[in-house]
C-alpha cells in the first residue's frame, strides 16, 4: 500500500552525502515540485523488469533488491540499491522499459518522478544532468561487474596500465 | 588533424590529392557529416558540435588496434566514426569475455572517463577504424557547458546499462551454451533490416573462438553447436554469412522450450 506525504529536500540532513540529492538550491526547490513522496511497506514493487518506463525512484530511506528474470521465471538478483540512489534512471532517459525488477527489502520512503517531468527538469537544470551523468556512469560500472562475476565466476584484479 | 597513416590509398577528389589511411574515407568535420542525424551523441545542435570540433582529435587505427585497456586510468572518450570495435572484459586467469561489438556512433570509455575510474573494458579494433578523441578534461568542460551534449550522454550511458543487464540476464539465467548461441544468433539477426525476414541473414564477423567469448563458453563447443545447427537444418551456411532457415526451432532452442 502507498500512502502520499509531501516533504522537503531542503531539509533533508542526508542531502550533501548523496551524489543526486546535493544540488543547488535552486534546483531542490524545482525538484521539490516535481516529486511524490511515498512511504512504501517491505516487498513492494516499485517497478517490473520489461514494464514501460513511467519515472524514477529516489530511494530516501530502505533498500531495493534489483534483479532480472529469465522466461522461465528463475531469478538472478543484480543488486542491492541503497538509499540515496535513484531507479529506473536509464529506462525513464531512454523511455524504453525498465531493464530490472525493484523490490523493497526493507520499509522505505521512496521519492518519485514521472518521466516527462523529469526530462524537463534535466533540461532546465545543467547541474542536475550532471549529476545524473555520473549516477548513471556509476550504475554502469556496477553492471559490468556483475557480468564480470557472472560470465567470469570472478571479479579483476587491476591490470597494469599500458603507455 | 588525422593521424595514424602507414599504409595509404590515393584518392583524386576534385582535383586534389588526398591521402586515406587503411582505405577508410575520412570524415574531416562532424558538421558535414551525413551520418550525424542518425548517431544519438553526434546529433547535437551546431554550436556544440563547433566546440566539438575544437577538442576532438580525429584519428584513423587498423584492425587489431588496442584502443584503452581493462584497468587504465581514463584518458578520454573515443567517438567511433567508421569501423567497428571489439568491447571484452578480462579475468585474472586470462579468460575473456566478449562483451559486445561496438558500432558506429558509439562513444567508447564514457562511463570511465566520466566517473574518473579506470576503464572496465578492453577496446580493440576489428575493421580499419576512424576514431574522434576527446581528453577527459576537455570532454567534462564541453559536457558543463553544453546540456544537450550532457543529455546525449546520458542516452548513450543508459543504453549501455541496457545493454549490460541484458548480458547479465543472457550469462547468468541461460541454462546451457546451446541456449546462449541461440539468443546471439536472434539478436544478431534481427539487425539490419533482417528482422521481419522469413530467413534472416547474418553476417559472421567473429571467429568461433570470438562467439565462445561472447557467450562465456569454449571455441570447441561454439563448433560442435553450429555444426549441429546445420545438420538440423536450422541455420545454413553460405560463405560467412549464416542463414537462419528455421526461426522457430532456433527461438525455442532460446528459451529452452
Amino acid at each position: 500500500m502507498e500512502s502520499a506525504i509531501q516533504q522537503s529536500c531542503l531539509d533533508c540532513s542526508l542531502r550533501p552525502d548523496r551524489l543526486f540529492c546535493d544540488l543547488p538550491t535552486s534546483a531542490l526547490e524545482a525538484f521539490d515540485t516535481v516529486k511524490s513522496r511515498l512511504v512504501c511497506p517491505r516487498n513492494t514493487v516499485l517497478f517490473r523488469e520489461g514494464q514501460p518506463a513511467r519515472g524514477v525512484f529516489v530511494l530516501c530511506e530502505g533498500r531495493a533488491k534489483l534483479s532480472v528474470c529469465s522466461e522461465s521465471g528463475k531469478r538472478l538478483t543484480l543488486r542491492i540499491a541503497v538509499p540515496g540512489e535513484v531507479l529506473g534512471l536509464s529506462a525513464s532517459l531512454s523511455g524504453s522499459v525498465y531493464e530490472v525488477t525493484a523490490e523493497l527489502l526493507d520499509n522505505a520512503q521512496v521519492a518519485m518522478v514521472k518521466r516527462k517531468d523529469l526530462l524537463r527538469f534535466l533540461r532546465e537544470h545543467r547541474e542536475a544532468c550532471l549529476h545524473v551523468v555520473t549516477l548513471l556512469s556509476q550504475d554502469l560500472h556496477v553492471a559490468y561487474d556483475r557480468v564480470r562475476s557472472v560470465g567470469l565466476g570472478r571479479t579483476r584484479r587491476p591490470r597494469s596500465a599500458h603507455a | 588533424m588525422v593521424s595514424g597513416l602507414t599504409r595509404a590509398s590515393v584518392e583524386r577528389h576534385r582535383g586534389v590529392i588526398m591521402l586515406s589511411p587503411y582505405g577508410l574515407d575520412i570524415i574531416e568535420s562532424c558538421l558535414t557529416c551525413k551520418m550525424r542525424a542518425d548517431r544519438i551523441f553526434c546529433d547535437l545542435p551546431t554550436a556544440a558540435l563547433q566546440s566539438f570540433e575544437a577538442i576532438k582529435y580525429a584519428t584513423a587505427y587498423p584492425k587489431g588496434a588496442v584502443l584503452f585497456v581493462e584497468g587504465q586510468a581514463p584518458r578520454g572518450i573515443f567517438v567511433l566514426c567508421k569501423g567497428r570495435v571489439k568491447l571484452s572484459i578480462c579475468a585474472t586467469d586470462g579468460k575473456t569475455l566478449i562483451l559486445k561489438i561496438a558500432e558506429p556512433g558509439e562513444v567508447l570509455g564514457l562511463s570511465a572517463t566520466v566517473s574518473g575510474k579506470p576503464y572496465e573494458l578492453t577496446a580493440e579494433t576489428i575493421d580499419p577504424c576512424q576514431v574522434n578523441f576527446v581528453k577527459r578534461e576537455d570532454f567534462l568542460r564541453f559536457l558543463k557547458d553544453h546540456s544537450d551534449a550532457c543529455f546525449k550522454v546520458a542516452e548513450q550511458l543508459s543504453e549501455k546499462y541496457n545493454n549490460a543487464c541484458h548480458e547479465v540476464r543472457s550469462l547468468g539465467l541461460s541454462h546451457s551454451a546451446g541456449e546462449k548461441l541461440a539468443k546471439l544468433l536472434l539478436e544478431w539477426s534481427s539487425r539490419n533490416g533482417e528482422a521481419a525476414k522469413q530467413e534472416p541473414r547474418v553476417k559472421l564477423a567473429l571467429t568461433h573462438e570470438e562467439i565462445a567469448q561472447m557467450i562465456g563458453t569454449s571455441r570447441e563447443t561454439v563448433t560442435r553447436l553450429f555444426a549441429d545447427l546445420k545438420k538440423r537444418q536450422i541455420v545454413q551456411a553460405k560463405g560467412s554469412t549464416l542463414v537462419i532457415r528455421n526461426k522457430v526451432a532456433l527461438k525455442a532452442m532460446a528459451t529452452n522450450t
